[in-house]
Parts: C-alpha cells; structure tokens; sequence
C-alpha cells in the first residue's frame, strides 16, 4: 500500500496529534526508549530488591556495606549512590547476584531492575557531560575547515588532505564541539597547510608567461592496465579514449584550463554520455593521474567544455629523468549501461613489406548502441589568470600608496583587514600587534615584502580566532552579538565563512530581530552554498557515508556495480532537499509517492521513469512501487546490510537511532556468544536465526526489541533491490548458492503484529509519526548548536516539535525556527 | 687507549653545552659492545576477538595453542609463526580488570592505558608507549609513531588510535603511508638555510600565538577553557617538535628504498595498505627514526570504521564484526580462524624483517619488544585477552612457551614487564601487581 504524499490540510489529524503531544510531552516518555521506559522505584523496583536483597543487603545485614533499603535513588544529587548503583548493574549484568545458593531472580524481574538501572544512570552520565545547555567552544571541522580556507582565499586547493579523520559525537554528528579534538599533528598541518595557502595567494614577481597548446588528435600512450583496455581515438565509446600529450614547457605552479571541444552521439534509450577529464603521466606502465572532473555531454553539436585546477595539485612528471616524458591529459566516456563487455575480434592484416607472414591485430567492435562523444581538439593552458596579479593576490595586498611610503603601516593594514574576514568579526588595531611583530622579525630575513607578509598572513590562519568559533563568555548565559550569530548562521547553513552581506547584515545590527534572522535563513537556504547543509546533515543524521563501509560481495549480487555509489549516497541527499526547497512535508520520510533519481538509481530500483542524465530529478511512483521514503532507499538498506544480506539488527539499530531517536542500550560486557548446538544453523533463514539467538535470556533482553524492526525490511536485499528470495550459501555443500523465501512478518514491540515495508510504513506513520517529528527536531538542534541536546533543552525541543507538526511538518519552517530559538541565539 | 672520534655522549653533550639530548650518532656507536642499543616497542591491535570455540574439525581453528608451556601446538590460525616460536611468547588468561566491567566493545581505548572508562568517567591515561617515549625518546627524530587502518582519534570508547598523552588526550593516528612516509623520509622543501629561517619563524610565530592564545582563554567561560587547552598544548608540543626539527636539521633524513611500498594504499587495498604500514615501521625502527610505535587494524566501531570490510574485500567473506559474531556458530570458527590466520601472517612478516635485521649481538628484534593482540577473546568479551608478546631477548625476556593465566593477574602486569625491560623508570603501570616472571630471562 502508497501512503499518498503528506500534504498540508489533514487539520482533523493534525488537531488529535497535538493533543496526543501534549499528553505524553510531560511523562518524558517521548524521548526515552519505548520499551525501556522508567519503572516506578516504589512498586515495580523496591518489591523486587526486598524480595531477593534486604536479606543480606538490609535493615539486619550490610554484607560488603551495601544496603539497599536506605540507599538513594536520587542518583543525580547522591554520586556515591550513583556508583554503587552502578555496581548492581554490573553484577546484575555478570549474573554474580544473587549468588548461587539463593533464589534467581526471574527473567522478568531481572530485566526490569536492569532496564530500570540503566536508565537511571544514563540520566546521570547525560547530567554530568552536561555543558550546561552550552555549546563547547568549537573549532571548524575538516570540512568546514576547506571550504572556509577556499572562501576566505578565493583558491579552490586541498587545504584538509593532511589533518587526520574526524571523530564523531556520540549522536553521530561531525561538528560537536565536545568531541572535536585538537592536537599538536593536527595543528602542525594546519601550519603547513597556511603557508601552502600562502604561497599560492601571494604571488611574487612579474607576470608570468602563459602557455598554450592544442592537441587535435589523441597523441598519448599509456602502458599496461593504465589502458584499461581501450584504443586511442577521438571518439570515446567503452573501449577507446582520448590520451594528449603535451612534452612543451607547460607550468608547474598555478592555475590551468583544459578546453575540451566536443559533441555527443546520442542513442535511443540510452542515457548521455559522460566524460571524465584527468591529468597525470607516464611511468612504464603506470599513469599517476588524479581526475579534474566529469561532465554530461549532452549536445549533438560541439560545445566547449572547461576544466580548471591548481597544476601543483596533480602528479607531475619529473623533467629530468623522465623515460616518457610529458603530462597527460586522459579523456574518457565512463558512461555504461551496463550491458556485457564485447569481445575483441582479430583482424589479419597486410604483410608488411618483404614479409611473408601476414600479421593479425586484436580490434573491439563496435558498439552502435552505446552513446559516444566525439572530440574535436583539447586545449591546454597555463597559467591562467584574469588579471595580474591575481583577484586572490589584490584581495590581501590591495593597492594603496602606502606601501611605498610606510611599508610597516601598509602591512598593518593589510593584517588588520585580513583578520577581519578571518576571524569573522571587527578587529581592534591592538590584535594586529603580535602579526605585525612576525612581519618585523621576517621582514629583515627576506628581499620582498611579499615573502614577508606570507608568515604573518600564515599565523592568522593558525590563531584560534580563526580556527575556533570564539564565543567568550562567563558563567551566565549571554545573548550573542550579531557577528557571532552571523558565523553560528552559516555554518549551520553553508558550512563556511559568512559572506560579504552577511558581515554587513552583522555592522548594521540587524541580526538581532526573530523576523530578522528567518528571513536571512530563507535567503541563505535559496543560495547555492545551503547545498552543504544538506549534504553535512544528511550525512550525519542518515549516515549515508555507511555505504562506504561495505563491500558488496558479487557472487550473491552479479549485477551490482561499486560505481552506484555515489549515487546512492546522493539520492537520499536530494530528496531531503527536495522535502526541504518544496516545503512539502517532512513525513515524506516516512513514506512518499515519488523518489529523486539520476539515471544509475532508476535503472538499479528498476523504474518506469527514468531521467536520462545523472542529474537527480524527481519521479512520480506508481501506486504499486515498493518504494517510498528514506527506509526503501538503498543508502539505508546496503549501509546497513553485511554485502552478502541485509543485517535486520543493524537496519533497526539505524532505524531506532535515526528515525526514532530511541537508540538501544550498546551490548554489555561479557555477553556470551551465540554458541548454536544446531548443525543446519547457518542454513536457517535470518528470521530463525534471530529467534534461536533471542532464546537466550542475555540476548533476548535487547534484541526482542531490536529485530523485529529489521525483519519487517527483509523484502530488500543487501543491494537496496526488492526481493522475494534470498541467496544464501550452504557451508556444507562447498558453500553452493541456495535461495529462501523472503518473510516479513514481525511482531513490533508493543505487540502490533506487521507485515513487511509497507507495515512497517504505515505503522510508523501512524502511531510514530510525532516521536519522529521530534527526532528530526532533536537532530536538527544537535547539528545546528554543534552540542548534544541534553534534558534543560527539552522545552526548547517540546514547543519545536509541536509547531513543526502544527505547520504540517514543514522543514522549510523548522530550519528558520531553529535558527530563531534562544538556545540558538545564545552563548 | 685514546679514542679519537669516538665520542662518549656525555663528554660531546657537555662540550657543546647543548641542554636538549642530541642525536644517536653513528660515530659514538662504533664501539657496539659498549655502546647501548636501542630499545624499542611496538604494540599492534585488532578488536572484537579470535575465534575461540571450534569444535571437532573445527577445533584447528582455536586461536589458543594446544597445551601449554614449552610443548604447546599452533594451531592453524597462529602456524606462520612457528619460525619464530623461540623469539615470542603466547599469552593467555589476562585481561585488564577495569576492562572486564565496560562495554564489550568499549575497551580498545584502555589496551594500552588500562584505565578505567566507564559511565562518566572518560578520560583515558597514558599510554605504554608514551610512558615509554617520554623517557626514551629524546635520542631520534621521532619519540614515537602512531598508526591505525581508519586514522585519527575516533571517539571515546570506539577510539582508532591506541596513543593517549600524559593527560590522556588521545593521539591521532595517521593512516595514510605517503604521509607516514613524508614525516619518516621525505626530502623537506627548500635550501638548508630556508628551512632553518622558516624554523626560526614557526618558533617566534608560535611564541606569539601562544601569548595571543592565553588571553584569548581569559575571555572563555570554565567550560570553554578546559577545552581550549587542548589547543594551548597542541601548541606547546610543536614547539618541542619545531625544536626537535633544528637540532635535526643538519643530518639528513635517512634515504630508504621505497621499492616495494604502496604508499598510496588506502581502504580499498587492504592488503597492501597493512603490508606497508608494516614495513613503514620497520624502517623506522631499523633508520633509528623512532623506537616507539602503536598500529590499530581496526577499532571497535562499526560506524566509523573503514577496516571493518577489509575481510570482505580479501575475500573472508564478512566485516570484521560480522566474522567475530558469526565465530561460535557451525562454520563461523573456520570463517575467522582463516581472518585470524591472515592478520597473524602478516604480523609475522613484520617480526621476520626485524628478526632478518643484524644488529649489535643480535638482530633488530632482539631489541623490540612488539605486543600483539586484542582487548576482547571473543566479541563482547572483556576477559582472556589473545596476547603475543615478541622480540626484546636482549632486553632481558624468555621465550618460547605458552602461559596462561587466571583473573588475579591483571593484563598491566604484561606492560610492567615491558617498561622494566626497557629500563624506563617507573614503580607501576595502571593497576599492575608487578611482573610476569616467566617471561623475565
């Protein structure tokens, strides 16, 4: 059953949601888990503890000092309570109490002091990480890091490609201020990046000299496997590609154009072809290369196309001891649609002069229905600049008179207006001191000023003022100024510096108003630069990048190609900027009647419709598709999947995190292994699996909660496919492949008994629809304050909640809302 | 008997009037009898366990030897390093006891801490290595490497890096080899004389950023400061290293030859991404780059973790996690009994090339002590940890058997051992109780 798409006007349905919030938002039932919810200390605990406890442990008897009848439950206020209450769990946990000579304690009563003892304590570890509602002075992520250093320069260059991989929060998130470490390699590498950057900005000494070159027919070669197979030509098809080579004085350092004049040949039912540009050389039989970009060709007529980057970003051959000299360019059609690779054909040729024996060539044969791209002539320049020097040179060392005349009061300057846009704030002349003193200690040791103001320029970029979002304050929350609410702003929004009008929205003050700030919000999500918000939200509410963690294994899936996965990861990204641009509402999550798809996705999910190109593009579905929403999305199914089969507990794991907000209890300690006596175990299907695993009481305990929820997904296998078999593989037979049939029936916790995804959609829309709403508000809070959201958030996150649900769950909304809350607008 | 050039270090550290240590150089090391050796450790992680509980036929698959003591069998997952039965030790039975109480997946922070890390208490303590690189490591270029297959710090209790500080930050590993291979190897840019004026500039920058930076922390809120004094140290640290570099600046780096290498290995090349991280710190140890280094395959945290499908990808079949869960089922003992078999190969190759390495009396192992293993047996627990302890016969460790032991010895035992050996100057480690004895020569 297709949940039809959830427009405004269902008021009736709304009016009962809210009543329904309104009711549970004071039991705080809402964020805790559904199935460990508190148990009431007086009659569910204390009965239990007296029962099988006080004997040894109260009024008469303090074995070991512990007595339970007088011990507080207050855990937050009472740490030494807290601790030895931490201590039953353990031995709960460890099964040492009660000991062996007393009565057990039963299932139930055991999972109710276990299930009641977590919570009380993960109250208390959530109280003490508390920052108090505040967020942790934070410094720029790898990410933000990039695009503010590119913003601020005005050169797009690697700037991150040394500092090591982020951690992430506990709640998944990448700019957490608590968890974003620094460290001295890490801060030596943003030293090295900042003099990289440097030496690229400041340009030193005459113009220089710009070199051309046209290539009009392919004039490379490559060895061994950098082939890949094909043939030279200037027609690119699966098996031949265009290879130029320039041996002339081309630049080392700079900005270079590739111009690639080229059409297409389109071919019925089949998408446009797409070329792929990179730049490398020759090693015997390698080419180091790193790709400049790929583009659609989509035009029967020739077109320009333009490549641009930094020549010192690419590998560059040596001019000395080079055997094959030159730079390459590489021009390929990736484009495939998948269809068997023909096979080469021998062709005999003449015999050369004087030779009898005639020679034969292996040739591929043409492929009349692929698309191909025809290339008329590669341009290659460098290096390229629109002025001299450069707009990124005379941004930093604009032209004055002073510079003759009082060199120390130009650099001042220079500094004083550079940190301004680093540090994203006004910047009084006395912070200019220490800079100005480098300037004077460097100055003496070089000919040029340029190669002097390059230092101090570097240490703006190490200061904390630019590394950190520098918020001071004191004990007492304080609203912030507009210039921090700019920088707090866009980096929710765009993930880098604020812009020009942003600065100025700041000097004028007009930052500070509620309507104010939507607006502004409304204008940056319209701007270009919000894609990153979407692209960093998505990723880390959804974890999408999961799809990069497994390997797909193609015996149980031939079909499957790794080159998907990009699109999968994009798909899921463009339909919540489709929820979000469209102001549709956000329960399309859930469940939606169309899908955003490029041409690889609709091909892989086997849609009617499909775009032809790999520009995502929305696709109505048809009231029979098994698709809809992000739980059908294959970023979610394989992410989450072991690459041979969906894995139920980590798709419900996914599912409780994400969607739910309910994430279960990490495995404790010393949980023993699944040791089956069965011999046809690991022919059982999944579902059986999961049963025998869940007759153990240690398993049971979370995992009857757990999957059912991944259960109800088994229609889809490890590939984001529909499916009604699953392949598996018999370990007695020589792991031959065998197939079970697919079964979705679940029970859920809570006991609603559900078939299969379309269940499992309704089910959610219809009795989870507002703990989902509230998740989505709790995720967005987390990403946009750059902290965990803890219990004095939770009003905030109650009233965000219900006006996200009054406004028909409009994202649109929800983004400005945040962005006007007073935990947002305060230090 | 006059010694022309052979230096005594202290006579040279004394005439140059030099406070900071200075290079071992090769001119005060002629006479190798005298002179004293380098002493090194690495330590080498993998999470989730072995395979454990084979039975019948697939019994062979038990990481655990057969018998104990000089006798023990390898089984088939531990047989590549019978050649080196003589130079290590199986370990068995040990845990860290404030490991035993945390999450089963929570300890491989506390490998090499055995820290307590648990509801609020978060902050890790020192590692084995630091300890020992702050008393050892003045004499290289390098006091210590930190390595991992998925780099940087991770998060606490799913860490992917086993290196904490003395404060316990934790220490991002690098896990990319051209990088490794840069920091070790790489010709720096410039003229001697421009590298020496950007030193001497990143020095005053430094000063500067620091002074700049303390009052920045004046203006923060408590919260806010505790935090920022990560940046504060980070800086301080690159001083140390911006000084390490001038002192240095004069002897070239070693040349090493990178035949071989696959310095742009990544998650897609498992295999040769851990060769060379392999071989990576073998040229460190056998140039003298550094004496100290921590290599985590993998972390304990699915989400993160770019190494969990490097079984899938060598064609074992599942992620790492899914192996070690599947270990207890019918066909699940062999499955990760042949990762186990592959991982303790290549481990092997590593201790071969030292082994292979002359050096003074013996060979380059015969002065590392390298520690192998996991911080669960099998996944989710916490106790008799698969431990192989190699190398350092010169440094005073017995080998050749297989030891178990019960819960009343903690794992830091094993890390007390290795601190005595390397003759750094400390009491105690963690909650050690004192020595393995059976293995102290």
């Amino acid at each position: 059953m297709m949940m039809a798409s959830w427009r405004p006007g269902r008021l009736g349905m709304m009016k009962k949601f809210r009543a329904m919030l309104a009711l549970i938002s004071g039991a705080a039932v809402l964020g805790a888990s559904g199935v460990f919810a508190s148990a009431d200390y007086e009659t569910e605990i204390l009965p239990i503890l007296e029962k099988h406890c006080f004997s040894c442990h109260g009024p008469e008897k303090q074995k070991n000092d512990i007595r339970f009848d007088t011990l507080s439950t207050d855990m937050i206020n009472d740490r030494p309570a807290a601790e030895t209450w931490h201590d039953t769990l353990d031995v709960l946990n460890f099964d040492e109490m009660p000991p062996e000579d007393e009565p057990r304690l039963s299932d139930n009563e055991r999972r109710t002091l276990i299930a009641w003892l977590n919570h009380e304590i993960e109250a208390v570890v959530k109280a003490m990480k508390s920052t108090g509602g505040r967020p942790v002075v934070r410094r720029l992520n790898r990410i933000e890091y990039q695009n503010t250093m590119t913003d601020l320069l005005g050169i797009e260059t690697d700037y991150a490609n040394n500092l090591p991989p982020e951690g992430l929060s506990e709640d998944g998130f990448k700019n957490n201020g608590a968890s974003l470490q620094m460290s001295a390699m890490q801060l030596e590498y943003y030293l090295e990046a900042a003099r990289m950057a440097m030496g690229k900005a400041i340009v030193n000494g005459k113009k220089p000299e710009v070199f051309r070159h046209v290539i009009e027919e392919s004039n490379g070669t490559a060895g061994g496997k950098s082939q890949r197979g094909r043939d030279y030509s200037n027609t690119l098809s699966r098996t031949s590609f265009f290879l130029g080579k320039i041996e002339e004085d081309y630049h080392e350092h700079g900005e270079f154009l590739v111009r690639i004049r080229a059409k297409a040949d389109l071919k019925a039912g089949q998408g446009y072809p797409r070329m792929e540009v990179a730049l490398g050389y020759r090693v015997d039989t390698l080419m180091p290369e790193r790709i400049i970009d790929e583009v659609e060709v989509t035009s029967e007529r020739i077109q320009t196309y333009e490549f641009r980057g930094r020549i010192e970003d690419y590998p560059l051959p040596s001019r000395v001891q080079s055997k094959f000299p030159g730079l390459l360019i590489r021009v390929t059609n990736v484009y495939d649609d998948g269809s068997p690779m023909p096979k080469q054909e021998t062709v005999v040729l003449e015999p050369a002069k004087g030779k009898k024996k005639a020679k034969t060539e292996k040739v591929w044969p043409e492929e009349p229905h692929l698309p191909t791209i025809e290339v008329e002539s590669v341009e290659f320049a460098g290096p390229v600049f629109a002025s001299w020097p450069p707009k990124h040179h005379s941004d930093i060392l604009f032209p004055s008179k002073k510079r003759q005349t009082d060199e120390r009061g130009y650099a001042a300057q220079v500094l004083k207006r550079f940190m301004h846009r680093a540090f994203r704030r006004p910047v009084e002349a006395a912070e200019v001191e220490p800079y100005l003193a480098l300037f004077d200690q460097v100055r003496g040791t070089v000919p040029s000023f340029e190669e002097a103001i390059r230092e101090p320029l570097a240490m703006v970029l190490i200061s904390p003022d630019f590394l950190y979002l520098v918020e001071p304050g004191g004990e007492e929350k304080r609203p912030l100024d507009d210039w921090e609410i700019a920088s707090r702003l866009s980096y929710f929004l765009w993930g880098t510096m604020p812009d020009e009008r942003l600065l100025t929205a700041a000097e004028k003050g007009q930052l500070q108003k509620k309507g104010q700030i939507k607006r502004t919000v409304a204008t940056m999500l319209n701007d270009k630069r919000s894609w990153d918000f979407v692209d960093q939200f998505v990723d880390q509410w959804l974890d999408v990048g999961a799809v990069d963690r497994v390997a797909v294994n193609p015996e149980f899936y031939p079909d499957w190609n790794d080159d998907l996965k990009p699109s999968i990861r994009e798909e899921t990204k463009h339909f919540f900027a489709e929820v979000l641009h469209e102001r549709i509402s956000a329960l399309n999550f859930l469940d939606s009647d169309f899908a955003m798809v490029n041409r690889p996705v609709a091909m892989h999910y086997g849609l009617d419709e499909s775009p032809r190109g790999m520009k995502f593009e929305r696709v109505s579905l048809p009231e029979t598709s098994e698709r809809g929403g992000l739980l059908t999305q294959a970023s979610v199914l394989l992410g989450h999947s072991t690459g041979e089969d969906s894995h139920p507990v980590l798709r419900a794991v996914w599912l409780r995190e994400r969607l739910l907000d309910d994430p279960p209890a990490n495995p404790p300690p010393n949980v023993p292994g699944l040791d089956s006596e069965n011999p046809d175990f690991a022919k059982l299907p999944v579902r059986e699996q999961l049963k025998i695993h869940r007759e153990q009481a240690a398993c049971n305990d979370c995992h009857r909660s757990i999957d059912p929820w991944g259960i109800a997904m088994e229609g889809f296998g490890a590939d984001g496919r529909y499916r009604t078999e699953i392949p598996r593989r018999d370990p007695e037979k020589k792991g031959k492949m065998f197939t079970q049939p697919v079964i979705t029936e679940t029970t859920l916790p809570g006991g609603t008994d559900i078939d299969g995804m379309d269940g499992l959609k309704t089910y959610l829309l219809e009795e989870k629809r507002e703990q989902f709403a509230r998740a989505l508000v709790t995720k967005l809070m987390t990403y946009a304050l750059g902290r965990s959201m803890e219990l004095t958030d939770e009003d905030t996150i109650d009233q965000l909640t219900a006006d996200f649900i009054e406004h028909d769950y409009q994202l649109h909304r929800l983004v400005q809302e945040v962005a006007a809350s007073n935990a947002f607008l305060t230090k | 008997m006059s010694k022309p050039w052979y230096l005594d270090r202290r006579t040279f550290l004394r005439g140059t009037g030099v406070t900071l240590s200075l290079p071992f150089l090769e001119c005060m090391s002629v006479n190798a009898a005298a002179a004293p050796r380098p002493k090194r450790f690495a330590a080498v992680y993998f999470p989730y366990g072995v395979s454990m509980n084979g039975k019948d036929e697939h019994a062979k698959w038990r990481w655990f030897p057969e018998g104990e003591g000089a006798d023990y069998q390898f089984n088939e997952s531990l047989k590549s390093l019978e050649p080196l039965r003589s130079d290590l030790s199986v370990l068995g039975g040990l845990s860290h006891p404030n490991g035993r109480t945390i999450g089963g997946h929570d300890t491989a922070d506390i490998w090499l801490t055995g820290a307590m890390l648990k509801g609020a208490q978060m902050t890790n303590t020192i590692s084995l290595d630091q300890i020992a690189a702050e008393h050892l490591g003045d004499e290289t270029r390098f006091r210590s490497i930190t390595l991992s297959n998925t780099g940087g710090v991770g998060e606490v209790t799913r860490s992917s890096t086993l290196s904490y500080t003395r404060t316990g930050q934790p220490i991002p590993a690098i896990n990319q080899p051209r990088l490794v291979y840069n920091r070790l190897f790489g010709v720096e840019k410039g003229s001697k004389e421009e590298q020496r004026s950007q030193l001497t500039n990143s020095r005053s920058m430094l000063d500067l950023v620091l002074d700049h930076s303390k009052s920045v922390r004046g203006k923060l809120g408590k919260r806010d400061q505790e935090k920022f004094d990560e940046y504060l140290s980070s800086v301080r640290q690159i001083e140390e290293r911006v000084e390490r570099s001038e002192q240095w600046l004069d002897i070239p780096k070693p040349s090493v030859n990178a035949t071989g290498l696959h310095l742009d290995a990544d998650d897609s090349t498992p295999e040769e991404l851990m060769k060379t991280m392999y071989d990576l710190m073998f040229l460190a140890f056998q140039t003298d780059s550094t004496r100290f280094a921590t290599y985590q395959l993998d972390n304990m945290n699915g989400a993160t973790s770019i190494a969990g499908k490097f079984p899938q990808l060598l064609g074992f079949g599942k992620s790492s996690h899914s192996l070690a869960h599947g270990g207890n089922k019918p066909g699940g003992a062999e499955a990760l009994g042949k990762w186990d078999q592959f991982r303790a190969k290549q481990f092997s190759y590593f201790l071969q090339r030292l082994r292979d390495t002359p050096e003074g009396e013996g060979n380059l192992l015969d002065h590392t002590i390298v520690m192998y293993g996991s911080s669960n047996s099998n996944t989710h627990n916490n106790k008799n940890y698969p431990t192989i302890l190699a190398g350092g016969s010169q440094l005073g460790l017995k080998h050749g058997q297989y030891h178990r032991y019960g819960e009343d010895t903690p794992f830091a035992n094993v890390h007390r051992t290795i601190l005595n050996r390397l003759e750094v100057p400390v009491d105690a480690f963690a909650d050690s109780t004192g020595e393995l004895e059976e293995i102290v020569a």
